[in-house]
């Protein structure tokens, strides 16, 4: 299987057809997909009509664009003309976008190929995709393994090789976590480098759309297409037209990187094969000439909490959009206007999105705000400083993507396992997750580079030269 | 939280609860409190509190309408569990004396 970038340029020399291209990869998909379950809908017909247009296209003279005719999963909480858009929820089952999300919109206009839309937890709203209300998705280098989430099905179809990439949202690890997880690239952008007009939201001053790949290039060569300032969404910031893609194989970046790797690395249980393996990876980036430095950030400890009450509060007063009077689910049974409300949130979201909802009104509440909801604002600002100061000893912060490897459908993940990806979302910097290794159960690993922020570029070629070293095979699949 | 917390809770956020359901809520929402617990430790009082990331302010954009497809409000619309017209039909609002 190739990867993106390759389909792209072999469809525009006319090399391939997208037409072919399209139809390896629901073959693929017919045989793999009835086992991981990534996919909630898939849109063969149009795919096909889609591709079958850019093989009509005159080659001589027809623009190429940057994805002309490559195939791409979208996951189901972002926005698709005249199609369906779940996140997962029963709230959401009938419901038809208007319009189209602003990464739709560049996606068109670049020449994707949409193939269908990926699992995902219900509205966002975990790290294993088990809260879907449809599905559950799993991982395909073991089936009876979670994938992670909340990105899980976009993140097994590219694993399983249904997709060269895809689509995700990020609001605390929900791409790198499971990319990690499914041995493939997960990126997490900058905080304001990628619009989310369109796109469901969890919790605001966290959520980005990202990428998922089976290499560092096709991810840079998807942001290269999505980002960009949009009026649409304020915090978006003027860093239009970037090609991610044209410098990413800097033969000399890794001859003066200064890399950190917390301290409080050592303070959480690490799974014995993930440690070893990031000792194997630190060591081969020292013998490519990297400096390595320890650094101190004490409030790493503070991170999972951090989280659960900045991103509950965010919760519900976005989910509180959901009332059942303008789109979605109406119970039949209410008897007033407000019962009206709290019936068909009752009867249409599941437990861990209503329990997150309570929390966070708990903590925005008149009484309690002061204590809970302003003081995680202020811890949120001690993280920043104390990353901000470590980043004037190292440029880019190293970690294992999680600590430990994925679980069995129905257990638990501990919280601290993907700490140092939340770390990211609350300062609002960008992470990228890339395979490093198989553990001795046939299971991929990845590290992860946290770097300042709109320091993406840079971010790319350090992950890109890390992939080069890291004797990952990116052509291996899972046998499915 | 007390039972009594939790109703009002739910109240506040629009949730209806079933009596069935409260004690499973209780025990995962207070669990939950001990977030709350550890982010009294550090000495923060000092610190301003971060609302967002961005260095950005008030962003201001041209009141301006711009053009729609015609049947937009129409697919709004029908997006509606129910509508009149070119209204959403809800319950009503005012109880009669």
């Amino acid at each position: 299987m190739i990867g993106a970038k390759d389909i792209k340029t072999k469809i525009c020399l006319g090399e391939i057809r997208s037409v072919d291209t399209v139809k390896d990869h629901f073959k693929r998909i017919k045989k793999t997909d009835p086992k991981v379950k990534a996919f909630l809908r898939l849109s063969e017909e149009n795919a096909l009509n889609q591709a079958e247009q850019i093989d009509n296209k005159d080659r001589k003279n027809a623009k190429c664009g940057l994805l002309e005719g490559v195939p791409i999963a979208i996951k189901d909480n972002i926005m698709v003309k005249g199609e369906g858009m779940t996140s997962a929820s029963k709230y959401l089952e009938h419901y038809i976008s208007t319009y189209d999300a602003t990464v739709i919109e560049k996606l068109k206009e670049a020449g994707a190929i949409f193939i269908g839309r990926t699992n995902m937890d219900e509205f966002a709203m975990g790290g294993s995709t088990e809260s879907s209300a449809y599905q559950k998705t799993a991982n395909p280098w073991n089936i009876e393994y979670i994938p992670g989430g909340s990105s899980g099905g976009s993140a097994a179809a590219v694993s399983a090789g249904m997709v060269p990439f895809a689509l995700g949202s990020d609001t605390g690890g929900s791409i790198r976590q499971p990319a990690g997880f499914c041995g493939i690239v997960g990126y997490k952008p900058s905080y304001g480098l990628i619009s989310r007009y369109g796109v469901c939201a969890l919790a605001s001053s966290f959520d980005q759309v990202g990428t998922f790949s089976k290499t560092v290039v096709d991810s840079a060569l998807l942001t290269s297409v999505i980002a960009g300032k949009d009026y649409r969404d304020p915090v978006c910031e003027p860093k239009e037209g970037i090609d991610y893609v044209r410098d990413i194989d800097n033969p000399n970046i890794l001859k003066t990187l200064r890399v950190g790797i917390p301290k409080q690395l050592l303070d959480y249980k690490t799974d014995a094969e993930i440690t070893k393996y990031f000792n194997d990876a630190t060591n081969k980036l020292k013998l490519e000439g990297v400096e390595i430095i320890e650094i101190d950030i004490p409030a790493y400890r503070y991170v999972p909490a951090l989280y659960k009450v900045i991103m509950c509060a965010e919760v519900s007063a976005n989910i509180a959009t959901f009332d059942g009077i303008r789109y979605g689910y109406r119970s039949p049974n209410g008897r007033s206007l407000n019962d009206e409300y709290a019936k068909s949130r009752a009867e249409s979201l599941g437990y861990e999105v209503k329990k997150r909802i309570l929390f966070g009104t708990y903590v925005l509440g008149a009484k309690n705000y002061h204590r809970c909801y302003h003081q995680a604002q202020k811890v949120r600002t001690l993280l920043i400083n104390q990353i901000t100061a470590a980043y004037k000893k190292c440029d880019f912060i190293f970690t294992p993507a999680t600590l430990q490897m994925p679980v069995k459908f129905g257990d638990i993940l501990p919280e601290e396992c993907d700490l140092f990806l939340i770390a990211a979302n609350l300062a609002g910097l960008p992470g990228i997750t890339v395979p490093c290794s198989f553990t001795s159960s046939c299971m991929p690993m990845g590290v992860h580079f946290m770097g300042s922020r709109f320091s993406d570029a840079k971010l790319f070629q350090v992950a890109n030269a890390f992939e080069k070293i890291s004797e990952f095979d990116t052509d291996k699949y899972p046998i499915l | 939280m007390l039972k009594e917390e939790l109703e009002v809770t739910a109240f506040m956020a629009r949730l209806d609860i079933k009596e069935e359901e409260k004690e499973k809520y209780l025990a995962d929402i207070n669990v939950m409190f001990d977030y709350i617990e550890i982010l009294q430790e550090p000495g923060v009082a000092s610190l301003k509190p971060t609302t967002h990331v961005t260095e950005l302010r008030n962003v201001w954009r041209d009141d301006v309408v711009k053009p729609r497809a015609k049947d937009t409000i129409d697919q709004m619309l029908n997006g509606s569990p129910a509508r009149e017209g070119t209204f959403y039909k809800v319950q009503k609002v005012i109880e009669a004396q």
